[in-house]
Protein backbone atom coordinates (compact mmCIF):
# COMPACT_ATOMS: atom_id res chain seq x y z
CA UNK A 1 0.00 0.00 0.00
CA UNK A 2 3.10 2.14 0.99
CA UNK A 3 4.20 2.39 -2.91
CA UNK A 4 0.89 4.77 -3.61
CA UNK A 5 2.72 8.05 -4.82
CA UNK A 6 0.48 10.81 -4.38
CA UNK A 7 2.35 13.22 -2.18
CA UNK A 8 5.38 11.91 -4.08
CA UNK A 9 6.96 15.42 -2.52
CA UNK A 10 11.07 14.92 -3.31
CA UNK A 11 13.16 16.79 -0.49
CA UNK A 12 15.64 19.15 -1.25
CA UNK A 13 16.55 22.92 -1.02
CA UNK A 14 16.80 23.97 -4.91
CA UNK A 15 15.83 27.09 -6.34
CA UNK A 16 12.24 25.37 -7.95
CA UNK A 17 11.45 23.70 -4.55
CA UNK A 18 12.28 27.24 -2.83
CA UNK A 19 10.01 29.08 -5.66
CA UNK A 20 6.87 30.42 -5.03
CA UNK A 21 3.57 27.79 -5.30
CA UNK A 22 1.63 30.29 -7.56
CA UNK A 23 4.24 31.63 -10.06
CA UNK A 24 4.93 27.32 -10.02
CA UNK A 25 1.02 27.15 -10.76
CA UNK A 26 1.47 30.24 -13.40
CA UNK A 27 4.02 29.52 -15.45
CA UNK A 28 2.87 25.22 -15.42
CA UNK A 29 -0.42 26.55 -16.78
CA UNK A 30 1.48 28.63 -19.36
CA UNK A 31 3.63 25.47 -20.13
CA UNK A 32 0.64 23.75 -20.79
CA UNK A 33 -1.47 26.02 -23.34
CA UNK A 34 2.71 26.85 -24.66
CA UNK A 35 2.71 22.93 -25.96
CA UNK A 36 -0.65 23.12 -27.56
CA UNK A 37 1.16 26.08 -29.74
CA UNK A 38 4.06 23.78 -30.81
CA UNK A 39 4.17 22.58 -34.08
CA UNK A 40 7.64 22.16 -35.59
CA UNK A 41 10.15 20.24 -34.17
CA UNK A 42 12.36 23.03 -34.17
CA UNK A 43 9.64 24.53 -31.43
CA UNK A 44 9.27 21.28 -29.50
CA UNK A 45 13.28 21.00 -28.99
CA UNK A 46 13.25 24.50 -27.66
CA UNK A 47 10.86 23.69 -24.73
CA UNK A 48 12.50 20.59 -24.18
CA UNK A 49 15.67 22.00 -23.60
CA UNK A 50 13.80 24.45 -21.05
CA UNK A 51 12.39 21.56 -19.29
CA UNK A 52 15.26 19.44 -19.14
CA UNK A 53 16.71 22.80 -17.45
CA UNK A 54 14.24 23.01 -15.20
CA UNK A 55 14.50 19.32 -13.89
CA UNK A 56 18.27 19.96 -13.55
CA UNK A 57 17.70 23.02 -11.80
CA UNK A 58 15.29 21.03 -9.49
CA UNK A 59 18.19 18.79 -8.21
CA UNK A 60 15.59 15.99 -8.58
CA UNK A 61 17.24 12.66 -9.64
CA UNK A 62 15.89 12.67 -14.01
CA UNK A 63 15.03 9.20 -13.09
CA UNK A 64 12.57 10.20 -10.16
CA UNK A 65 11.44 12.36 -13.27
CA UNK A 66 11.06 9.95 -15.56
CA UNK A 67 9.11 7.56 -13.58
CA UNK A 68 6.18 9.63 -13.78
CA UNK A 69 6.00 8.80 -17.34
CA UNK A 70 6.06 5.03 -16.91
CA UNK A 71 1.65 5.91 -16.31
CA UNK A 72 0.99 6.80 -19.74
CA UNK A 73 3.47 4.98 -21.28
CA UNK A 74 0.94 2.53 -22.86
CA UNK A 75 -1.23 5.25 -24.06
CA UNK A 76 1.65 7.37 -25.74
CA UNK A 77 2.45 3.74 -27.73
CA UNK A 78 -0.72 2.89 -28.46
CA UNK A 79 -1.81 6.60 -29.49
CA UNK A 80 1.20 6.78 -31.96
CA UNK A 81 0.85 3.78 -33.45
CA UNK A 82 -2.91 4.65 -34.15
CA UNK A 83 -1.74 7.90 -35.49
CA UNK A 84 1.04 6.68 -37.62
CA UNK A 85 -1.16 3.82 -39.85
CA UNK A 86 -4.58 5.71 -39.84
CA UNK A 87 -3.02 9.42 -41.00
CA UNK A 88 -3.51 9.84 -43.97
CA UNK A 89 -2.18 12.47 -46.57
CA UNK A 90 -3.89 14.04 -49.65
CA UNK A 91 -0.74 14.97 -51.30
CA UNK A 92 2.06 12.27 -50.44
CA UNK A 93 2.49 9.18 -51.30
CA UNK A 94 2.64 6.31 -48.92
CA UNK A 95 6.04 4.77 -47.88
CA UNK A 96 4.03 1.47 -47.22
CA UNK A 97 0.64 0.33 -47.11
CA UNK A 98 -1.29 -2.83 -45.91
CA UNK A 99 -5.42 -2.96 -46.61
CA UNK A 100 -6.71 -0.11 -44.75
CA UNK A 101 -3.26 0.39 -42.93
CA UNK A 102 -0.31 2.85 -44.55
CA UNK A 103 2.62 4.83 -43.57
CA UNK A 104 3.48 8.36 -44.60
CA UNK A 105 6.71 10.07 -43.91
CA UNK A 106 4.17 13.10 -42.77
CA UNK A 107 2.00 10.31 -40.64
CA UNK A 108 5.62 9.75 -38.82
CA UNK A 109 6.61 13.35 -38.65
CA UNK A 110 2.65 13.80 -36.75
CA UNK A 111 2.66 10.87 -34.21
CA UNK A 112 6.45 11.58 -33.19
CA UNK A 113 5.26 15.41 -32.25
CA UNK A 114 1.72 13.67 -30.91
CA UNK A 115 4.05 11.24 -28.52
CA UNK A 116 6.44 13.92 -27.69
CA UNK A 117 4.13 16.49 -26.81
CA UNK A 118 2.12 13.53 -24.04
CA UNK A 119 5.48 13.38 -22.50
CA UNK A 120 6.26 16.88 -22.14
CA UNK A 121 1.97 17.84 -20.78
CA UNK A 122 2.79 15.17 -18.21
CA UNK A 123 6.60 15.58 -17.16
CA UNK A 124 5.91 19.56 -16.02
CA UNK A 125 2.91 18.43 -13.74
CA UNK A 126 5.19 15.84 -12.33
CA UNK A 127 8.28 18.18 -11.79
CA UNK A 128 5.42 20.36 -10.12
CA UNK A 129 4.46 17.71 -7.76
CA UNK A 130 8.21 16.54 -7.24
CA UNK A 131 9.07 19.76 -5.99
CA UNK A 132 6.34 21.35 -4.36
CA UNK A 133 4.51 19.83 -0.78
CA UNK A 134 0.64 19.65 -1.59
CA UNK A 135 -0.34 22.04 1.01
CA UNK A 136 2.05 24.73 -0.55
CA UNK A 137 0.28 23.75 -3.86
CA UNK A 138 -3.62 24.40 -1.97
CA UNK A 139 -2.13 27.81 -0.62
CA UNK A 140 -0.61 28.75 -3.76
CA UNK A 141 -4.05 27.77 -5.69
CA UNK A 142 -6.26 29.78 -2.71
CA UNK A 143 -4.32 32.85 -3.11
CA UNK A 144 -4.82 32.34 -7.12
CA UNK A 145 -8.01 32.22 -6.81
CA UNK A 146 -8.84 34.69 -4.04
CA UNK A 147 -10.32 37.24 -6.70
CA UNK A 148 -13.16 35.09 -7.07
CA UNK A 149 -14.28 35.80 -3.36
CA UNK A 150 -15.70 38.67 -4.85
CA UNK A 151 -18.43 36.72 -6.74
CA UNK A 152 -19.03 34.80 -2.78
CA UNK A 153 -17.25 31.73 -4.40
CA UNK A 154 -15.86 29.77 -1.39
CA UNK A 155 -12.56 29.96 -1.88
CA UNK A 156 -10.91 29.36 1.30
CA UNK A 157 -13.59 26.46 2.08
CA UNK A 158 -12.69 24.94 -1.20
CA UNK A 159 -8.90 25.28 0.04
CA UNK A 160 -9.28 23.92 3.24
CA UNK A 161 -11.33 20.98 2.26
CA UNK A 162 -8.80 20.01 -0.25
CA UNK A 163 -5.78 20.34 1.95
CA UNK A 164 -7.66 18.44 4.65
CA UNK A 165 -8.04 15.68 2.09
CA UNK A 166 -4.34 15.73 1.16
CA UNK A 167 -3.36 15.79 4.48
CA UNK A 168 -5.20 12.60 5.74
CA UNK A 169 -4.26 10.50 2.35
CA UNK A 170 -0.93 9.11 4.15
CA UNK A 171 -2.51 8.88 7.47
CA UNK A 172 -4.96 7.04 5.70
CA UNK A 173 -2.96 5.00 3.71
CA UNK A 174 -1.23 4.32 6.89
CA UNK A 175 -4.05 3.03 8.94
CA UNK A 176 -5.22 0.72 5.53
CA UNK A 177 -1.97 -0.76 6.04
CA UNK A 178 -2.54 -1.13 10.03
CA UNK A 179 -5.68 -2.91 9.89
CA UNK A 180 -4.72 -4.87 7.09
CA UNK A 181 -2.12 -6.30 9.29
CA UNK A 182 -3.99 -6.57 11.65
CA UNK A 183 -6.85 -8.83 9.91
CA UNK A 184 -4.04 -10.81 8.11
CA UNK A 185 -2.90 -11.79 11.37
CA UNK A 186 -6.44 -13.55 11.85
CA UNK A 187 -5.54 -15.31 8.92
CA UNK A 188 -7.45 -13.02 6.22
CA UNK A 189 -6.38 -13.37 2.59
CA UNK A 190 -6.62 -10.24 0.16
CA UNK A 191 -5.42 -12.07 -2.79
CA UNK A 192 -8.00 -13.64 -4.08
CA UNK A 193 -8.39 -13.09 -8.53
CA UNK A 194 -12.35 -13.40 -8.18
CA UNK A 195 -13.08 -9.53 -7.72
CA UNK A 196 -16.20 -10.46 -6.14
CA UNK A 197 -14.07 -12.16 -3.87
CA UNK A 198 -11.93 -9.64 -3.47
CA UNK A 199 -14.56 -6.66 -2.52
CA UNK A 200 -15.85 -9.38 0.09
CA UNK A 201 -12.01 -10.08 1.61
CA UNK A 202 -11.68 -6.25 1.47
CA UNK A 203 -14.77 -5.86 3.95
CA UNK A 204 -12.89 -6.43 7.16
CA UNK A 205 -10.77 -3.28 6.40
CA UNK A 206 -13.20 -1.12 4.75
CA UNK A 207 -15.58 -1.14 7.36
CA UNK A 208 -13.24 -0.11 10.29
CA UNK A 209 -11.61 2.11 7.88
CA UNK A 210 -14.80 4.15 7.61
CA UNK A 211 -15.42 4.02 11.38
CA UNK A 212 -11.88 5.04 11.96
CA UNK A 213 -12.65 7.49 9.25
CA UNK A 214 -15.78 9.29 10.88
CA UNK A 215 -14.40 8.99 14.37
CA UNK A 216 -10.67 11.29 12.81
CA UNK A 217 -13.62 13.72 11.26
CA UNK A 218 -15.53 14.27 14.55
CA UNK A 219 -11.87 14.43 16.38
CA UNK A 220 -10.67 16.94 13.70
CA UNK A 221 -13.96 18.81 13.88
CA UNK A 222 -14.06 19.41 17.68
CA UNK A 223 -10.26 20.55 17.51
CA UNK A 224 -10.93 23.20 14.85
CA UNK A 225 -14.44 24.38 17.02
CA UNK A 226 -12.16 24.35 20.55
CA UNK A 227 -9.58 26.78 18.67
CA UNK A 228 -12.47 29.04 17.66
CA UNK A 229 -12.14 28.40 13.51
CA UNK A 230 -14.97 30.44 12.17
CA UNK A 231 -14.16 30.06 8.09
CA UNK A 232 -12.57 32.32 6.48
CA UNK A 233 -13.57 35.84 7.70
CA UNK A 234 -10.68 37.93 9.48
CA UNK A 235 -8.35 35.16 9.10
CA UNK A 236 -5.18 35.51 8.58
CA UNK A 237 -2.09 32.76 7.89
CA UNK A 238 0.81 32.01 9.60
CA UNK A 239 2.82 31.33 6.54
CA UNK A 240 2.50 33.78 4.41
CA UNK A 241 3.39 33.30 0.94
CA UNK A 242 5.85 35.71 -0.32
CA UNK A 243 7.92 35.98 -3.69
CA UNK A 244 10.84 36.44 -4.41
CA UNK A 245 12.90 38.22 -7.49
CA UNK A 246 13.81 35.15 -8.81
CA UNK A 247 10.15 33.97 -9.16
CA UNK A 248 8.98 37.08 -11.12
CA UNK A 249 12.58 36.28 -13.73
CA UNK A 250 11.19 32.90 -14.11
CA UNK A 251 7.83 34.00 -14.79
CA UNK A 252 9.77 36.54 -17.37
CA UNK A 253 11.80 34.04 -18.96
CA UNK A 254 8.69 31.80 -19.79
CA UNK A 255 7.12 34.45 -21.35
CA UNK A 256 10.02 34.86 -23.52
CA UNK A 257 10.16 31.41 -23.80
CA UNK A 258 5.93 31.10 -24.61
CA UNK A 259 6.90 34.56 -27.26
CA UNK A 260 9.51 32.58 -28.86
CA UNK A 261 7.00 29.80 -29.71
CA UNK A 262 4.61 31.60 -30.84
CA UNK A 263 7.26 33.39 -33.02
CA UNK A 264 8.33 29.82 -34.22
CA UNK A 265 5.03 28.54 -35.10
CA UNK A 266 3.63 31.91 -36.66
CA UNK A 267 6.65 33.86 -38.22
CA UNK A 268 4.51 37.04 -37.93
CA UNK A 269 7.51 38.97 -39.48
CA UNK A 270 8.32 36.28 -42.01
CA UNK A 271 11.65 35.74 -41.34
CA UNK A 272 13.66 33.54 -43.55
CA UNK A 273 15.59 31.64 -41.06
CA UNK A 274 12.59 30.66 -38.79
CA UNK A 275 10.17 29.44 -42.06
CA UNK A 276 13.47 26.95 -42.62
CA UNK A 277 13.80 25.57 -39.25
CA UNK A 278 9.50 25.05 -39.47
CA UNK A 279 8.92 21.80 -40.33
CA UNK B 1 10.10 -20.93 20.16
CA UNK B 2 11.55 -18.15 18.46
CA UNK B 3 14.95 -17.31 17.74
CA UNK B 4 16.28 -13.87 16.02
CA UNK B 5 19.67 -14.08 14.72
CA UNK B 6 21.62 -10.61 13.23
CA UNK B 7 18.42 -9.34 12.36
CA UNK B 8 18.62 -5.91 10.67
CA UNK B 9 15.26 -3.87 9.08
CA UNK B 10 15.24 -0.90 6.43
CA UNK B 11 12.16 0.85 5.73
CA UNK B 12 11.47 2.67 2.46
CA UNK B 13 14.97 1.13 0.98
CA UNK B 14 16.30 3.43 -1.68
CA UNK B 15 14.60 6.75 -1.23
CA UNK B 16 15.17 9.99 0.63
CA UNK B 17 12.54 8.99 3.62
CA UNK B 18 14.88 5.28 4.09
CA UNK B 19 15.41 4.69 7.92
CA UNK B 20 16.64 1.30 9.54
CA UNK B 21 14.53 0.29 12.45
CA UNK B 22 16.42 -2.34 13.32
CA UNK B 23 20.54 -3.14 13.76
CA UNK B 24 21.56 -6.98 14.02
CA UNK B 25 19.10 -7.88 16.56
CA UNK B 26 19.92 -11.63 18.46
CA UNK B 27 17.14 -13.22 20.97
CA UNK B 28 15.93 -15.91 21.88
CA UNK B 29 12.20 -16.83 23.16
CA UNK B 30 11.27 -19.79 24.72
CA UNK B 31 8.21 -21.60 25.36
CA UNK B 32 6.56 -20.34 28.15
CA UNK B 33 8.49 -17.32 28.58
CA UNK B 34 6.14 -14.33 29.53
CA UNK B 35 8.75 -12.26 27.48
CA UNK B 36 8.97 -8.35 28.11
CA UNK B 37 10.14 -6.03 25.64
CA UNK B 38 11.06 -2.36 26.60
CA UNK B 39 12.24 0.79 24.84
CA UNK B 40 11.76 3.98 24.18
CA UNK B 41 9.23 5.25 21.38
CA UNK B 42 11.07 4.21 18.18
CA UNK B 43 13.00 1.54 19.34
CA UNK B 44 11.70 -0.56 16.89
CA UNK B 45 10.27 -2.91 19.38
CA UNK B 46 6.96 -2.88 17.04
CA UNK B 47 9.10 -3.75 13.78
CA UNK B 48 10.71 -6.42 16.07
CA UNK B 49 7.56 -8.22 16.63
CA UNK B 50 5.75 -8.07 13.59
CA UNK B 51 8.52 -10.17 11.90
CA UNK B 52 7.44 -13.01 14.32
CA UNK B 53 4.58 -13.51 11.91
CA UNK B 54 5.74 -12.69 8.97
CA UNK B 55 3.91 -9.45 8.53
CA UNK B 56 6.72 -7.54 8.19
CA UNK B 57 9.45 -10.56 6.07
CA UNK B 58 12.54 -10.51 6.54
CA UNK B 59 14.75 -8.42 4.12
CA UNK B 60 17.44 -9.84 1.71
CA UNK B 61 20.48 -11.01 3.80
CA UNK B 62 19.16 -9.15 7.07
CA UNK B 63 19.54 -11.91 9.23
CA UNK B 64 17.13 -15.19 10.12
CA UNK B 65 13.99 -15.53 12.56
CA UNK B 66 13.18 -18.90 13.11
CA UNK B 67 9.28 -19.83 14.66
CA UNK B 68 9.64 -23.41 16.37
CA UNK B 69 10.31 -25.73 12.70
CA UNK B 70 9.40 -22.81 10.45
CA UNK B 71 12.38 -20.24 8.76
CA UNK B 72 10.33 -16.88 8.32
CA UNK B 73 13.30 -15.83 6.20
CA UNK B 74 12.94 -18.50 3.75
CA UNK B 75 11.00 -17.23 0.58
CA UNK B 76 7.85 -18.49 1.30
CA UNK B 77 7.02 -19.96 4.92
CA UNK B 78 3.69 -21.51 5.47
CA UNK B 79 2.01 -18.75 6.36
CA UNK B 80 -1.41 -20.49 7.15
CA UNK B 81 0.26 -22.52 9.68
CA UNK B 82 2.57 -19.76 11.05
CA UNK B 83 -0.10 -17.53 11.64
CA UNK B 84 -2.67 -20.29 13.32
CA UNK B 85 0.37 -20.36 16.06
CA UNK B 86 1.35 -17.24 16.38
CA UNK B 87 -1.31 -14.74 17.79
CA UNK B 88 -0.89 -11.25 17.42
CA UNK B 89 -2.57 -8.23 19.21
CA UNK B 90 -2.26 -5.04 17.89
CA UNK B 91 -2.26 -1.56 19.49
CA UNK B 92 -5.82 -0.55 20.11
CA UNK B 93 -7.07 -3.54 18.50
CA UNK B 94 -10.53 -2.76 19.12
CA UNK B 95 -9.86 -1.03 15.49
CA UNK B 96 -9.76 -3.66 13.81
CA UNK B 97 -13.44 -5.03 14.36
CA UNK B 98 -15.87 -4.87 11.73
CA UNK B 99 -18.73 -7.75 11.83
CA UNK B 100 -22.42 -6.70 12.58
CA UNK B 101 -22.33 -8.92 16.06
CA UNK B 102 -19.43 -9.83 18.12
CA UNK B 103 -19.52 -13.45 17.57
CA UNK B 104 -19.44 -13.22 14.32
CA UNK B 105 -16.50 -11.16 14.39
CA UNK B 106 -14.80 -13.31 16.93
CA UNK B 107 -15.18 -16.32 14.50
CA UNK B 108 -13.47 -14.40 11.44
CA UNK B 109 -10.00 -16.22 12.32
CA UNK B 110 -11.03 -19.53 13.09
CA UNK B 111 -13.26 -19.26 9.72
CA UNK B 112 -10.30 -17.94 7.97
CA UNK B 113 -8.23 -20.74 9.55
CA UNK B 114 -10.56 -23.36 7.99
CA UNK B 115 -12.67 -24.50 10.52
CA UNK B 116 -16.19 -25.80 10.02
CA UNK B 117 -19.23 -23.85 11.33
CA UNK B 118 -19.79 -25.64 14.71
CA UNK B 119 -16.36 -25.92 15.32
CA UNK B 120 -15.65 -21.81 15.13
CA UNK B 121 -19.07 -21.41 16.90
CA UNK B 122 -17.28 -23.49 19.64
CA UNK B 123 -14.01 -21.44 19.45
CA UNK B 124 -15.79 -18.31 19.34
CA UNK B 125 -17.96 -19.16 22.95
CA UNK B 126 -14.56 -20.10 24.52
CA UNK B 127 -13.18 -16.96 23.23
CA UNK B 128 -15.70 -14.84 24.47
CA UNK B 129 -15.57 -16.62 28.05
CA UNK B 130 -12.05 -16.91 28.24
CA UNK B 131 -11.70 -13.01 27.96
CA UNK B 132 -14.36 -12.22 31.16
CA UNK B 133 -17.59 -11.30 28.81
CA UNK B 134 -20.78 -13.14 29.08
CA UNK B 135 -21.60 -15.07 25.91
CA UNK B 136 -25.37 -14.61 26.47
CA UNK B 137 -25.20 -11.25 26.89
CA UNK B 138 -22.57 -10.31 24.34
CA UNK B 139 -23.11 -12.38 21.59
CA UNK B 140 -25.72 -10.90 19.66
CA UNK B 141 -24.80 -7.44 19.79
CA UNK B 142 -23.00 -5.41 17.41
CA UNK B 143 -19.33 -4.67 18.50
CA UNK B 144 -19.52 -0.82 17.92
CA UNK B 145 -22.07 -0.63 20.88
CA UNK B 146 -19.68 -1.81 23.60
CA UNK B 147 -17.48 0.08 25.76
CA UNK B 148 -13.76 0.86 25.02
CA UNK B 149 -12.92 -2.20 27.71
CA UNK B 150 -15.16 -4.62 26.36
CA UNK B 151 -14.38 -3.91 22.63
CA UNK B 152 -10.69 -4.29 23.52
CA UNK B 153 -11.82 -7.81 24.90
CA UNK B 154 -13.44 -8.87 22.43
CA UNK B 155 -10.47 -8.10 19.81
CA UNK B 156 -8.69 -10.12 22.10
CA UNK B 157 -11.13 -13.16 21.83
CA UNK B 158 -10.99 -12.74 18.11
CA UNK B 159 -7.20 -13.72 18.46
CA UNK B 160 -7.21 -16.11 21.09
CA UNK B 161 -10.29 -17.81 19.39
CA UNK B 162 -7.57 -19.22 16.75
CA UNK B 163 -5.66 -20.99 19.59
CA UNK B 164 -2.48 -19.58 18.87
CA UNK B 165 0.72 -21.06 20.78
CA UNK B 166 2.33 -18.00 21.04
CA UNK B 167 0.26 -14.75 21.97
CA UNK B 168 1.59 -11.05 20.93
CA UNK B 169 0.69 -8.35 22.52
CA UNK B 170 1.16 -4.41 21.80
CA UNK B 171 1.06 -2.30 24.09
CA UNK B 172 -2.39 -4.21 25.67
CA UNK B 173 -3.21 -1.86 27.81
CA UNK B 174 -2.30 1.63 26.44
CA UNK B 175 -5.50 3.90 26.85
CA UNK B 176 -7.31 2.24 29.78
CA UNK B 177 -7.39 3.93 33.14
CA UNK B 178 -5.72 1.75 36.18
CA UNK B 179 -8.70 -0.72 37.07
CA UNK B 180 -8.72 -1.44 33.20
CA UNK B 181 -5.09 -1.76 32.86
CA UNK B 182 -5.46 -4.48 35.82
CA UNK B 183 -8.32 -6.41 34.75
CA UNK B 184 -6.93 -7.12 30.68
CA UNK B 185 -3.15 -8.12 32.65
CA UNK B 186 -4.86 -10.32 35.16
CA UNK B 187 -6.91 -11.54 31.59
CA UNK B 188 -3.74 -12.38 30.25
CA UNK B 189 -2.67 -14.21 33.14
CA UNK B 190 -5.60 -16.14 32.43
CA UNK B 191 -4.74 -16.74 28.71
CA UNK B 192 -1.03 -17.62 29.48
CA UNK B 193 -2.87 -20.71 30.61
CA UNK B 194 -4.26 -21.90 27.60
CA UNK B 195 -1.43 -19.77 25.15
CA UNK B 196 2.15 -20.51 27.17
CA UNK B 197 3.95 -18.18 25.63
CA UNK B 198 3.10 -14.73 25.42
CA UNK B 199 5.33 -11.54 24.32
CA UNK B 200 4.40 -8.47 25.42
CA UNK B 201 5.70 -4.68 24.44
CA UNK B 202 5.25 -2.20 27.45
CA UNK B 203 5.67 1.22 28.41
CA UNK B 204 4.65 0.46 32.05
CA UNK B 205 7.27 -1.08 34.32
CA UNK B 206 4.99 -2.20 37.02
CA UNK B 207 3.42 -4.79 34.13
CA UNK B 208 6.95 -5.79 33.44
CA UNK B 209 7.70 -6.52 36.58
CA UNK B 210 5.24 -7.92 38.17
CA UNK B 211 4.38 -10.11 35.21
CA UNK B 212 7.20 -10.89 32.96
CA UNK B 213 10.18 -13.53 33.72
CA UNK B 214 11.96 -12.28 30.64
CA UNK B 215 12.80 -8.95 29.54
CA UNK B 216 14.48 -7.04 26.42
CA UNK B 217 15.73 -3.69 26.93
CA UNK B 218 15.60 -2.37 22.98
CA UNK B 219 17.05 1.20 22.36
CA UNK B 220 17.05 2.81 18.80
CA UNK B 221 17.17 -0.03 17.00
CA UNK B 222 19.08 -2.43 19.41
CA UNK B 223 18.33 -4.84 21.92
CA UNK B 224 21.14 -3.93 24.97
CA UNK B 225 20.19 -6.82 26.33
CA UNK B 226 17.80 -9.85 27.86
CA UNK B 227 17.35 -9.89 31.52
CA UNK B 228 15.32 -11.35 34.62
CA UNK B 229 13.38 -8.49 36.23
CA UNK B 230 15.09 -8.79 39.10
CA UNK B 231 18.33 -8.88 37.35
CA UNK B 232 17.10 -5.23 35.27
CA UNK B 233 15.59 -3.52 38.55
CA UNK B 234 17.91 -5.03 41.28
CA UNK B 235 20.70 -3.13 39.46
CA UNK B 236 20.97 0.69 39.64
CA UNK B 237 23.89 0.89 36.87
CA UNK B 238 21.80 -1.37 34.72
CA UNK B 239 18.60 0.54 35.08
CA UNK B 240 20.78 3.74 33.92
CA UNK B 241 22.91 1.95 31.72
CA UNK B 242 19.25 1.09 29.53
CA UNK B 243 17.69 4.78 30.89
CA UNK B 244 15.17 2.35 32.40
CA UNK B 245 12.56 3.86 34.87
CA UNK B 246 11.63 1.90 38.10
CA UNK B 247 8.37 0.30 38.94
CA UNK B 248 6.40 2.25 41.46
CA UNK B 249 6.81 -0.86 44.26
CA UNK B 250 10.43 -0.54 43.49
CA UNK B 251 10.76 2.91 44.12
CA UNK B 252 9.08 2.82 47.12
CA UNK B 253 11.22 0.00 48.21
CA UNK B 254 14.35 1.60 47.12
CA UNK B 255 12.73 4.85 49.08
CA UNK B 256 12.33 3.07 52.18
CA UNK B 257 15.75 0.91 51.94
CA UNK B 258 17.64 4.43 51.51
CA UNK B 259 15.74 5.87 54.27
CA UNK B 260 17.04 2.68 56.73
CA UNK B 261 14.43 0.48 56.95
CA UNK B 262 15.13 -3.11 56.32
CA UNK B 263 13.74 -3.77 53.08
CA UNK B 264 15.24 -5.68 49.87
CA UNK B 265 15.90 -3.17 47.40
CA UNK B 266 14.94 -5.36 44.51
CA UNK B 267 10.94 -5.67 45.59
CA UNK B 268 8.55 -6.21 42.16
CA UNK B 269 5.31 -6.86 43.13
CA UNK B 270 2.52 -5.52 45.51
CA UNK B 271 2.85 -8.57 47.27
CA UNK B 272 6.64 -8.48 47.68
CA UNK B 273 6.71 -5.25 48.84
CA UNK B 274 3.64 -5.73 51.88
CA UNK B 275 4.87 -8.64 53.16
CA UNK B 276 8.68 -6.98 53.31
CA UNK B 277 6.90 -4.12 55.32
CA UNK B 278 5.11 -5.67 57.70
CA UNK B 279 7.98 -7.52 58.06
CA UNK B 280 10.52 -4.57 58.63
CA UNK B 281 7.45 -3.04 61.02
CA UNK B 282 7.20 -6.45 63.38
CA UNK B 283 11.18 -6.31 63.31
CA UNK B 284 11.33 -2.84 64.46
N1 LIG C 1 5.83 2.19 8.19
C1 LIG C 1 6.97 2.83 8.46
N2 LIG C 1 7.63 3.50 7.49
C2 LIG C 1 8.79 4.13 7.75
N3 LIG C 1 9.38 4.15 8.96
C3 LIG C 1 8.77 3.51 9.98
C4 LIG C 1 7.52 2.82 9.78
N4 LIG C 1 7.15 2.28 10.96
C5 LIG C 1 8.10 2.62 11.84
N5 LIG C 1 9.07 3.36 11.27
C6 LIG C 1 10.29 3.86 11.93
O1 LIG C 1 10.98 2.77 12.48
C7 LIG C 1 11.44 3.04 13.78
C8 LIG C 1 10.92 2.01 14.75
O2 LIG C 1 9.52 2.10 14.84
P1 LIG C 1 8.64 1.13 15.74
O3 LIG C 1 7.21 1.41 15.43
O4 LIG C 1 9.10 -0.26 15.58
O5 LIG C 1 8.98 1.67 17.20
P2 LIG C 1 8.36 1.22 18.60
O6 LIG C 1 9.51 0.81 19.44
O7 LIG C 1 7.27 0.25 18.39
O8 LIG C 1 7.79 2.60 19.15
P3 LIG C 1 6.47 2.85 20.03
O9 LIG C 1 6.84 2.59 21.43
O10 LIG C 1 6.21 4.31 19.80
O11 LIG C 1 5.38 1.99 19.50
C9 LIG C 1 11.00 4.47 14.09
O12 LIG C 1 12.11 5.31 13.89
C10 LIG C 1 9.93 4.76 13.08
O13 LIG C 1 9.99 6.13 12.71
MG1 LIG D 1 5.08 0.37 18.65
Amino acid sequence: MRDVTIGQYYPSNSIVHRADPRFKLVIMLMFLVMVFFCDSFFSFGFLTFFVILTIALSRVPPLKVLKGLKMIIIVVIITTVLMMIFYTDGDGKPLAEWGIFHIYLNGIYASIKLAWRLMLLVLMPTLLTLTSTPTELCDGLESLLSPLKKLRFPVHELALIMSIALRLVPTLIEETDKIMNAQKARGAKFESKNPFKKIKAMLPVLIPLFVSSFRRADDLADAMDSRCYRGAKGRTRMNKLHFHVGDVLAVLLWSAVFVCILFLNYNWLGWEFIAVLGV
Amino acid sequence: MISVQKLSYVYSPKTPFTTQALFDVNMRIEDGDFFGIIGSTGAGKSTLVSHFNALTRVQKNSGTVIVDDMDLSAKKPDLNRLRAKVGMVFQYPEHQLFDDTVEKDVRFGPKNLGASADEQRALAKQAIELVGLDYGAVAERSPFELSGGQKRRVALAGVIAMKPQILILDEPTAGLDPVGKREIMELIVRIKAVCPTVVMISHNMDEIASYCNRIAVMSRGRVIGVFTPRELFGSRELLADCDVKLPLVTEIAARLCDGGAEIAHDILTEDELLDAIEKAVKHA
